[in-house]
This record gives C-alpha cells, sequence and structure tokens, in this order.
C-alpha cells in the first residue's frame, strides 16, 4: 500500500526523522549520559564523598521500588503536562517562557476551588477543581499575550516577569486570607478529601495525574499531525510570511496556543497540588516551568517523545534527592547534575541536526 | 586569449551526494584574462562544481590546479588566499555598515586597527581603475542592488583574486546595472583577471564570454567559442532536445474585466515606496504585464491584490465583486491565485513536505479538511495528480521541500496555483532564478491559463519575458503606473525607457 506508506511519511516531518530513535541516535545519547556521569563523578569526589557508591544510591533510588518508580512518575507528571503546551509554543514560534508563573496560578486555582466551592461528589470535585487550576493558568498566558500582542512586548520578556508576579501572588496568598492559621509555615489548609486525586496504583504515591498527561501528550500529537489547526502552527512557526500567504492570522494563533499552553501549565500545578501536596505550599512549584522546557527541548517538539523526555528528569530527579539523602551530596550538586546531564544530551541532539549538511 | 597555458584547471571532478551523482566527472579549463560562461539547467552540478572549486565541500574524485599549484582538502579561506574570489548570488554584506567597513570586515590586510582613512584610500584608487564607482563612506544598506554587487568585487579585487566566480550574478539587477555589470567584467579582462560567469540568460553569456561551457546531468557536454555559439544550439545543449519552438500563443478577443483596481494607495515607509494611486483592470484572457526594475512597488502591489496588505485607499474588484475588504483566504475562494517571487520564506514552507506544499492554500477547505481534521488521504491524492501533471521531480509527497531543485519548488507553487483553476492570476517575478526550461515551463502554463479565460497579472523585471507575454505592456515606477501600451506599440526601448524613469507621453493611461 504506497499510500499508507507515504501517510506515514507525511506525519514525519524533517525533525523527527533527525531525531528519530536511529541506533546512531541512542549511542549518542548513551555517550551523553555517559560524559555526564563521569564530570559529575568528579565533583562528587571533589565532595569527599564515594561516586560509585553515590551513583549506586541514585539508581536504587529511581527504580529500587515500586514506591519509588511511583515517585518518579509523580515528578514527571507536572514536566510532562507543561512541556506540551511549551512545545507547541515552540512550535508556533512563539517563546513562551511563562510556564512557571502558570503552573503556580493553576495550583492557586485549584486549591480556592477546592477549598472555597465544596462539592460532596469526588469526581465532580476533583474535575472543578482541575478546571480552575486550566483557567489559572490560561487566564495568566492570556495576560502575557494580551500584552504581548496589544503592546508589541516580546513575549520572553512578559513570560519571564509575570513568573516573578504569580509568585509573589501565591505568596500574599498564603500569609494572607488562604494561609493556615498558625502553621508557621506559608501553606494553605489540608484541602477536603474529596478533591484528592485518586490513586492510578493503589498503595503507592502514583496518582492519575500521570496517565492526564499522557493522554494529553496523545492529544497534542493528535492536534499537530491531525487537524487544521495543528497545520496552521507548524506553517506560522516554519515562515510568519507563509503564514501570511498561507491566509492564517498570526495573533489568532499566538492567543490560541498559549491559551491552550497556559491550560496545560496550570493543569500540572492543580495535578501536583490535589495529587502530592494535598495543599498550597509556597514554592511547590520551583523550577517546574524551566524543567518543562528543558523537556521540550529534549523531545524535539514532539509531543509523543515529551514522555520519554519527561520520565528521564523524573528518575533522574528522584534517584538524585534519594542520592542526597543516602549520601549527604550536597543539594546543590544535585541540581549539577541535573543540568550536566540536560546540557550533555542537548549538546549531542544538536550536532546531530547539524551534521547532515 | 590563449588556451595554451591553463590558468585553473579543473580534472574529472566527481561528486555524490547520497545516491545522487551531481558531478560525474567535469573538467574545466580557464585561461588567464578569459571568461568562460557555465551554462546548465537547474540540478545540471554548475552549483556543486563552484562549491568544490572554491573549498565549501570536497570531492569525491579528481584534482583542481590554479596557477600550477594543486588546491586539495582547501577551505573557502585558502580558496581566497590563493586567489579565487567568489560572488554569491545573495549578497554576503552588512547594511548597516559602510562600503570601507564592509570592505575591512575579516580582511587581514586592514590590520588590527580601522584605518578608515587609508583603507578608503585604496578602495577609491582600485574602484576608480576598474570603474566600480565606489563612495567608501556610503552605507551598504542604501545602495541599489548593483552597486553592492560591486562592493562584492571591490572585496575580492582588493583580497588579491585574480579568478572570479560570478554566480547568477545579473538575476537581480535592471537592465543598465547588468550593462554595467558586463563592462566592469571587460576591465577585469583587460587587468588580466580570469571569470567564470554563471547565468541563465543565453544573450549575456553569448555577449560577455569567451567560450561557454555547458553542462547536463552532471557532465560537460560541450565547450565552443561564444562568437561560434547560437542560443538555439545552447538550448539545446543545455536539455539535449530541442526547446525553441515559439509560444503557442493565440490572439483572443478580451472578454469581461476580471480584475479591477482603482486608486488603490499604499502608504511608502520601511524601504518601501508605496503605490500612489493605481488603477487597472484585467480581462478575462488577457495578460497585462508589468515591467519594472525592482523596488518600485512590485511586491506592495501584488500583496496588496492577494489581501496581505491593506490598501490605505481605494477598491479591489474580482470579478465584479468588491474584494478590498476580503481577507487572503477569501480572496483565493473568490478565484484569486497568486504566485509570490520569495520561494524561501513566502510560497513554500521549505521544512514541510511537498504534499502540505501543494495544498498550503487550500487545507483548510474541503476535501483537504472536514471539520478541522485534516483528510491526509485526498491530501495525497491531490499532491500525487499535481506531481504528475505538472512533472514535479520529487522523491515522494512525503519528501521535505527544500530537498528539491529551484525549478522543481517553483513547480510546486505554480502547480498549486494554476491548478486550482483560478480565475484571476498575480504573478510576481515567476521565473526568478529559473533555468531557460523551467522558465518556459512557467511561462506556458501562464498562457494555458490565459486561454481558459484567466486574467493574469504579470510581474517581472525581465524585460523580453514581460514583452514575449503580455497582451499590453505597463511599468510601474516609483509606486507608480507608468503608461500601458498595447502589445504592437510596446518596444523594448519605450519600456525600457520607462522603467529607468524616463517620461512617456501616455494615451494609455487608464489601463
Amino acid at each position: 500500500m504506497t499510500t499508507a506508506a507515504e501517510g506515514a511519511r507525511l506525519q514525519l516531518p524533517a525533525l523527527m526523522q533527525r531525531v528519530a530513535l536511529t541506533q546512531e541516535s541512542l549511542i549518542r545519547a548513551a555517550l551523553a549520559v555517559a560524559a555526564a556521569l563521569v564530570c559529575t563523578a568528579v565533583l562528587i569526589a571533589l565532595s569527599g564523598k564515594d561516586p560509585v557508591i553515590a551513583y549506586l544510591a541514585l539508581f536504587s533510588g529511581a527504580f529500587g521500588s515500586i514506591d519509588r518508580v511511583a515517585f518518579a512518575l509523580n515528578k514527571a507528571t507536572p514536566y510532562l503536562l507543561a512541556g506540551i503546551g511549551i512545545a507547541l509554543c515552540f512550535r508556533a514560534k512563539i517563546i513562551n517562557i511563562g510556564g512557571e508563573g502558570q503552573i503556580a496560578i493553576g495550583g492557586l486555582g485549584a486549591t480556592w476551588a477546592a477549598l472555597a466551592l465544596p462539592v460532596a461528589h469526588p469526581t465532580a470535585a476533583i474535575a472543578l477543581a482541575l478546571a480552575a487550576a486550566m483557567a489559572g493558568g490560561a487566564l495568566w498566558a492570556g495576560v502575557a499575550t494580551i500584552i504581548h500582542l496589544s503592546r508589541r512586548v516580546h513575549e520572553v520578556l512578559v513570560t519571564l516577569l509575570l513568573n516573578f508576579i504569580a509568585l509573589l501572588i501565591i505568596g500574599e496568598a498564603l500569609h494572607g486570607s488562604l494561609g493556615e492559621v498558625g502553621a508557621g509555615f506559608p501553606q494553605s489548609p489540608l484541602l477536603p478529601a474529596t478533591a484528592w486525586l485518586p490513586k492510578l496504583w493503589p498503595r503507592t504515591p502514583l496518582h492519575i495525574g500521570f496517565a492526564i498527561a499522557v493522554v494529553a501528550a496523545v492529544g497534542a500529537y493528535v492536534l499537530l499531525w491531525r487537524t487544521t489547526f495543528g497545520f496552521a502552527i507548524r506553517v506560522a512557526g516554519a515562515s510568519r510570511p507563509a503564514a501570511l500567504y498561507a491566509g492564517l492570522s498570526v495573533p489568532s494563533i499566538t492567543i490560541t496556543v498559549m491559551l491552550l499552553a497556559g491550560a496545560l501549565a496550570g493543569l500540572a500545578g492543580g495535578v501536583e497540588v490535589l495529587g502530592v501536596h494535598y495543599r498550597l505550599i509556597e514554592g511547590f512549584s520551583y523550577g517546574f516551568g524551566f524543567n518543562a522546557v528543558a523537556i521540550a527541548l529534549l523531545g524535539a517538539l514532539q509531543p509523543l517523545a515529551l514522555i520519554p523526555a519527561a520520565l528521564f528528569l523524573g528518575f533522574l530527579e528522584a534517584g538524585a534527592l534519594a542520592m542526597q539523602r543516602q549520601v549527604g551530596v550536597p543539594s546543590s550538586l544535585v541540581a549539577v547534575i541535573e543540568g550536566l546531564t540536560m546540557l550533555f544530551i542537548l549538546a549531542a541532539m544538536a550536532s546531530a541536526e547539524r551534521k547532515p549538511q | 586569449m590563449s588556451q595554451s597555458e591553463p590558468f585553473l584547471e579543473m580534472r574529472d571532478i566527481v561528486k555524490w551526494f547520497d545516491d545522487v551523482r551531481a558531478n560525474a566527472g567535469i573538467s574545466l579549463d580557464v585561461g588567464r584574462g578569459q571568461i568562460v560562461g557555465l551554462l546548465g539547467e537547474n540540478g545540471s552540478g554548475k552549483s556543486t562544481l563552484m562549491k568544490i572549486l572554491f573549498g565549501m565541500i570536497p570531492p569525491d574524485g579528481g584534482g583542481i590546479i590554479f596557477k600550477g599549484r594543486e588546491l586539495c582538502e582547501h577551505t573557502p579561506g585558502d580558496a581566497i588566499a590563493a586567489g579565487i574570489g567568489m560572488i554569491h548570488q545573495h549578497f554576503m554584506l552588512v547594511d548597516a555598515m559602510t562600503v570601507a567597513e564592509n570592505v575591512m570586515l575579516g580582511w587581514r590586510a586592514a590590520g588590527r586597527w580601522l584605518r578608515r582613512g587609508a583603507v578608503g584610500h585604496a578602495l577609491r584608487e582600485t574602484s576608480a581603475r576598474y570603474g566600480l564607482d565606489l563612495d567608501p563612506d556610503a552605507e551598504v544598506g542604501r545602495l541599489p542592488l548593483g552597486r553592492r554587487q560591486r562592493v562584492e568585487i571591490l572585496k575580492a579585487i582588493l583580497r588579491g583574486a585574480d579568478l572570479f566566480v560570478l554566480d547568477e550574478p545579473t538575476s537581480n539587477l535592471s537592465p543598465p546595472e547588468v550593462s554595467a555589470l558586463l563592462e566592469v567584467m571587460r576591465r577585469l579582462r583587460t587587468e588580466g583577471k580570469s571569470i567564470i560567469f554563471i547565468s541563465h540568460k543565453l544573450h549575456e553569456v553569448l555577449e560577455i564570454c569567451d567560450d561557454i561551457v555547458v553542462l547536463r546531468d552532471g557532465k560537460a557536454v560541450g565547450r565552443m567559442p561564444a562568437a561560434a555559439a547560437t542560443k538555439a544550439e545552447l538550448a539545446r545543449l543545455m536539455v539535449g532536445r530541442d526547446v525553441s519552438e515559439p509560444f503557442q500563443r493565440a490572439e483572443r478577443p478580451p472578454g469581461p474585466a476580471m480584475l479591477a483596481l482603482a486608486n488603490i494607495r499604499l502608504p511608502a515607509g520601511e524601504g518601501s515606496v508605496g503605490l500612489h494611486d493605481i488603477n487597472l483592470s484585467v480581462a478575462s484572457g488577457e495578460v497585462l504585464a508589468l515591467a519594472g526594475v525592482d523596488g518600485n512597488g512590485q511586491a506592495e502591489l501584488a500583496e496588496t491584490i492577494a489581501g496581505m496588505r491593506r490598501p490605505s485607499g481605494g477598491r479591489i474588484l474580482i470579478d465584479g465583486v468588491d474584494a478590498t475588504r476580503c481577507g487572503v483566504a477569501e480572496r483565493v475562494a473568490a478565484g484569486l491565485a497568486y504566485i509570490p517571487a520569495d520561494r524561501s520564506q513566502m510560497s513554500l514552507v521549505q521544512a514541510m513536505t511537498v504534499a502540505e506544499n501543494l495544498v498550503l492554500r487550500d487545507v483548510r477547505s474541503p476535501p483537504y479538511a472536514h471539520r478541522g481534521w485534516l483528510n491526509r488521504a485526498a491530501q495525497i491524492s491531490r499532491a500525487g495528480g499535481l506531481i504528475r501533471e505538472f512533472d514535479i521531480r520529487a522523491p515522494g509527497t512525503g519528501a521535505a521541500a527544500q530537498k528539491l531543485s529551484g525549478g522543481n519548488q517553483q513547480k510546486i507553487v505554480v502547480a498549486r496555483e494554476v491548478g486550482r483553476a483560478p480565475r484571476v492570476l498575480v504573478a510576481l517575478q515567476a521565473t526568478w532564478g529559473l533555468d531557460p526550461v523551467a522558465t518556459r515551463f512557467v511561462l506556458d502554463r501562464v498562457l494555458e491559463l490565459r486561454a481558459y479565460g484567466a486574467a493574469v497579472l504579470y510581474i517581472s523585471s525581465e524585460l523580453e519575458e514581460v514583452l514575449a507575454i503580455g497582451d499590453r505592456i505597463g511599468v510601474l515606477f516609483a509606486g507608480r503606473l507608468a503608461g500601458v501600451l498595447p502589445r504592437a506599440e510596446a518596444t523594448a526601448a519605450r519600456i525600457g525607457l520607462l522603467m529607468a524613469g524616463g517620461a512617456e507621453p501616455s494615451p494609455g493611461m487608464a489601463a
């Protein structure tokens, strides 16, 4: 069937073909990880710890038990959700780095809905809280879009600066009306149990957020390759003059894709609050937005490739935290390990892309 | 111009790109003080051969001897040091800098300090010697294209080039600029410099070259002195068959007006001359061809008609219906097709597939989409049909557009716009960068459309083409429509004068 074969090729754009799972690209990824581990081993040794023991702790911390795997999957969930929206924005050449703030406002929305609108039915309560989370994230992305389109301020600047405001708003809420009286720490009261996300795997920490994120990734894939809106995103991202010529409105694409990304980031924040902490805590999503950008790039803006990218980061982070607890490697070094690994992999991907010339 | 002692000797150059053989053992000799024309269709191997000469890509076989020394595994830097100057089709200049600063850029001999005075002096001297007429203190961005090209030539001269490679240097120039360039080339030859001249325009090659080499399918299929060559013979060598049969151009009475512009105005600014009270009308079965040097409002006019720019005044009627307020998609639906000049950014999405590009402007309407869902089977069957009908050479419907040669890329654009059977076609520089065969293909499709009763507005800076294809011929100058002449009255001399801004007391002002 030539048509089926050509159909399969049609959905494989140049970018995906370049990062497809060939033997060469797998070797490249393995080398990048190995190089990062070697570099970090030197740093661990310099901090006076044994790198071999540290890495064993890292590995067992990531994969050592079902609970630990569940913990890593929970870690990966908000990165994946927010990363999908960022990948869609980047596809359209809209550099949205406001995930950090959109996630935080999403968490605030979920908390407010769960506390202020008591619903007895658990499914309804969860749906309501997640909807509020998505609305919050979309609202925050919408504010950025309005400023960007109406005042012609670059989207990087607007989304970045709104991150700081969002975090301050969370702090303000937790020190004020939404804070738990007498907690001694800026956090909200415990949410009613009806709004807690159910477990995906009973008696482990794994909540249904991960499943929601995978469904979102598949949905984004379908959107990008099977719908006219996805076509418009890809044309606008490839060339603005071509979009104009094709009769597409770049402002309306910008608005739609930004609201979508904001909603997904908000959902990430809501899932974190309702599935992990069961309350809003100051700094609960610290760094999530930037990790989401990292996995969007790591997955080469391919929604489905974002799943392994998010898993990689989730397991790495879970393992690194275990390493910190068990071996006493300083926490700053954990951030260094994560950063170095990402850097090496992105460098390997970039060199693979440049090679065909 | 003796051939006895070759200045440049390229021997049996072979180059493979994956499983495509771009150069199949090409030999090329250039003597000192000789101008050699290099002809060939798009994809015949000219660019590959020149990139190998300049050290941009390594050959898979063969050797290069330049001035008695072998050039092997060389870089562009080595090529420049050896005395090879490459003038690319797209200029490598910094617009915001002056001529002198551009010349100093990356030039070791200019020293570590910016000695504008000394460099300016050297520059004036060389400029006068070669008749380049360049002011060292002029900002490059403000110079016309012909002058910018001379900055590139000046850069190469000052870097000690003895051999100049000019890659399609005339495709962006107006007729007077072309004559000036040919004059500069003659001066270079008098000074003992050698030139490899790549062009699709046979009359230029015949006028300026000493020898002409024709490439086809990666092989040199002929070399002859220009004095002994004819256009027909060269064209036949390039394609391997006879292509010189005249246009099939039936005279036909024009029908009702399909496209009408009334007092269209567009403000000037941002490097644009704007449009000033453009009035024109094109009838069914008629080609209105507009000549003019680039930058006189051609793109502005075409994009305003296509709905990509909002005029500040005036009206546009498509088939009698006011379309002034319609967007791009509505105009496509109303039967307006548009072939823009820029394939790299506008008319094609280079990274997307051939099939996607073939439905770029139709993808949101049935049968290619239904309620927002793409129908890929419909896309692919449409693409397959157009690929056959328009003879597009592509590895498949799923190949990225950027993998295709310039001629085949333009075939995609023509197939999409003409294949929709439009009632009005606007074409802007539709044959830019195309070889004679591909040019002919585009012109034939346009005339076919005319025979079906479409109205065609054909905008080009190629005077020859405009005269060949237009039923009526006008000129755009400084954003104004300068006189529209019936075909019988439009001579190259009259139109050429209008293109240069000369006044023409014309009875046909209201087109």
